[in-house]
């Protein structure tokens, strides 16, 4: 990938809140984007993600430090200027019911349009082009409330790209959704950075699509914000320090978290391919690991389609069906 | 749109031929056009033309009030009798009604002839405005914002009552009148007024079919497309204020036409775009309310029910079909 200037920056950024008092989230953070680059910010509840990018696009105002965005001040960028720079997907829920899906993504045509909001040849071109790349051209009659939360927050998106900003800013676009829908959105994300060039930042608490697919990683902790791609932060171990706790532990292998056992047995394991697999992973949440040096010994046979767990130890030879037996069967002789 | 025009021509005319007295539709063209007899022709001209007018004018100035303050509220429920800025227009009327009469020594009905009256109306509809929308920036939910409005018109019904406690007897029916609604009575130079205050209004609020549009989605989702809304919300207060204003000086509290129009143009319309919405729900007001007209002179015989009975009775069903609606408050646009 080649490397697309620096669309968004933060020098020395202060943010937080003035209201009687100033409420200083973070500070000192100087961070960076480029275009072409899917940047995903994540941080535990509470480490001010929100402030940050609501601060980024220009929602509320810096405490101290500067966002540049394309090259220029936010500070020195018009009202009418901004829309045309970057463009926001935020939390807010949709309440309306009675608009077409089309007409949500035409809202982002705003500041380009009339007073009266009449789309030009060009502008409808944008629109219908917005719903075509996020996948939702067959919905553009529907009402926006008789979709799917997924093809919602595509809605949304598409309203954003139909805004035409180099940079585009998403809260939680993947908060609410299901699995697939989740996966959905960062691939749509991802191929909005590499197919037409933008800028995508997105927060996030889903770590796993997070370091598989984002380019640079900011990473907020109360400390400030590092950043750098997803293995930087693994290797300096960054990401581990910052969602580890007594009960999670990060593996830098595959870079995922699991839970923490408590008391752990070990049991010896006989098998191969995907039963061996998947044994294994049973026993693991059970608390047991694998040692071929224990005292007992569990052996897959796999007979054709069916397959069968048999446990030997010092009272003899016991035959599982399923590894829910084969695992409440072993829990049952501990105790 | 066309049909609901033609609709509005019709009841026009259906309106013309009611009224306290029975008279014949081929009289009252001939009065219209001045080849009846002279008695019929100033209970025509006098009097049910007016009328007839102020109906159409009202009804749309009414819900295009309604309309700019439940989207710039967010609220389903949000009106200008709900949220008790026809009661501020009020008690800028009683104000006028009850304390300059007298200095002025003037006969009765005669002040609300002047745009005194609806300065005084504009400025207590805009004051009680600018209190809600205070209330509303800071709590997001609905029915704070309500019971606020509603403990705001409590409040200045009491400041009314006890101005009506040291009021005169020709003072106070004036002023119980005028709260029973009432779209007889009106002048020509009182209409005039009128138009032009509700042209004004109306001119101001298709301005901003656009950012209206935006502001449905939400106020981040508004700012972050280029909406100024500091402006934008001074704008339509303003509209709002001047549309339910002047209605209300001239033709008192008129009960949900406001909160109720702009839900059945959704409704007929099926949709929430304000370029359709807007010229919608001014046409249906005015159709609603030259119905509610029509309806008040039934009993006939002399007898006229005050509109306001009329319009709470075509008004409290379209509310409470919100409140007890299955997708509930918040998603009622």
């Amino acid at each position: 990938m080649s490397k697309g200037g620096i669309i968004a920056e933060t020098r020395g950024l202060e943010i937080g809140y003035r209201r009687k008092r100033v409420f200083t989230v973070m500070k000192n953070l100087s961070l960076q984007a480029r275009r072409g680059e899917l940047v995903a910010l994540i941080g535990r509840n509470g480490t001010g993600k929100s402030t940050l990018l609501r601060t980024l696009v220009g929602l509320q105002p810096a405490l101290a430090g500067e966002v540049m965005l394309d090259g220029r001040s936010l500070h020195d960028t018009g009202s009418s200027q901004l829309p045309r720079i970057v463009s926001f997907v935020s939390t807010e829920p949709v309440a309306v019911r009675n608009i077409r899906v089309r007409d949500v993504v035409s809202l982002g045509r705003f500041p380009y349009t009339n007073w009266i909001g009449a789309q030009t040849a060009a502008d409808s071109m944008a629109v219908t082009a917005a719903l075509e790349a996020t996948g939702i051209s067959g919905l553009e009659e529907r009402s926006i409330d008789s979709i799917s939360d997924g093809e919602k927050q595509r809605t949304l998106i598409a309203r954003s790209l139909a805004q035409d900003t180099g940079l585009l800013v998403m809260d939680e676009p993947t908060a609410f959704l299901d699995l697939p829908s989740r996966y959905g959105i960062v691939s749509l994300l991802r191929r909005l950075t590499r197919e037409k060039g933008k800028c995508v930042i997105y927060s996030t608490h889903d770590l796993d699509t997070a370091i598989n697919e984002a380019d640079r990683i900011w990473l907020m902790t109360g400390d400030g914000v590092s950043e750098g791609a997803p293995e930087d932060l693994m290797l300096t171990g960054s990401l581990a320090r910052a969602f580890e706790s007594p009960l999670l532990s990060f593996s830098v292998n595959d870079g995922t978290f699991s839970f923490v056992r408590g008391r752990q047995n070990t049991i010896a394991l006989e098998g191969r391919g995907k039963a061996a697999k998947l044994t294994t992973r049973a026993l693991a949440r059970c608390g047991y690991t694998i040692d071929p040096d224990a005292p007992s010994l569990i052996s897959i046979c796999e007979k054709g389609p069916v397959t069968e767990w048999k446990v030997t130890d010092g009272t003899g030879e016991r035959y599982y069906g399923s590894l829910y037996d084969l695992v409440t069967g072993l829990q049952d002789i501990d105790q | 749109m066309a049909g609901l025009f033609l609709l509005m021509l019709i009841l026009f005319m259906a309106d013309m031929l009611t009224g306290s007295t029975q008279m014949a539709a081929p009289d009252v063209l001939k009065a219209l056009f001045g080849s009846g007899p002279a008695g019929d022709e100033i209970i025509v001209m006098q009097f049910r033309l007016p009328k007839a007018l102020t109906a159409i004018l009202a009804g749309a100035a009414m819900s295009v009030s309604g309309l700019l303050m439940q989207t710039l509220f967010r609220n389903p429920l949000a009106g200008p009798d709900v949220m008790g800025v026809s009661s501020g227009a009020g008690l800028g009327v009683a104000l006028t009604l009850l304390t300059l009469t007298p200095l002025f020594t003037l006969a009765e009905g005669s002040i609300l002839s002047g745009w005194g009256v609806i300065l005084a109306a504009w400025a207590g509809a805009g004051a009680v405005m600018i209190i809600i929308m205070a209330v509303s920036v800071r709590m997001r939910d609905i029915m704070t914002v309500l019971i606020v409005g509603m403990l705001l018109a409590s409040a200045i019904s009491a400041v009314v009552s006890l101005m009506q406690y040291f009021s005169n007897e020709v003072m106070l029916r004036t002023y119980v009148i005028w709260t029973m609604g009432n779209l007889g009575n009106i002048s020509y130079p009182q209409i005039r007024a009128l138009a032009l205050a509700t042209a004004a209004g109306l001119a101001i609020a298709f301005t901003m079919v656009k950012p209206l549009n935006a502001i449905l989605m939400g106020e981040t989702f508004s700012r972050t497309v280029g909406v100024r809304m500091q402006r934008t919300r001074i704008v339509l207060l303003a509209s709002a204020s001047i549309l339910a204003g002047s209605v209300t000086a001239f033709c008192g509290p008129l009960a949900f036409i406001g909160v109720a129009v702009p839900h059945i143009a959704r409704l007929l319309f099926g949709t929430s775009d304000h370029r359709i919405l807007m010229p919608a729900t001014a046409l249906a007001g005015a159709v609603i309310l030259l119905l509610s007209d029509i309806i008040s002179a039934l009993p006939g015989g002399g007898h006229i029910i005050p509109v306001n009975t009329v319009t709470s009775l075509i008004g409290i069903p379209v509310v409470l079909w919100i409140i007890l609606g299955k997708t509930g408050l918040g998603r009622r646009f």
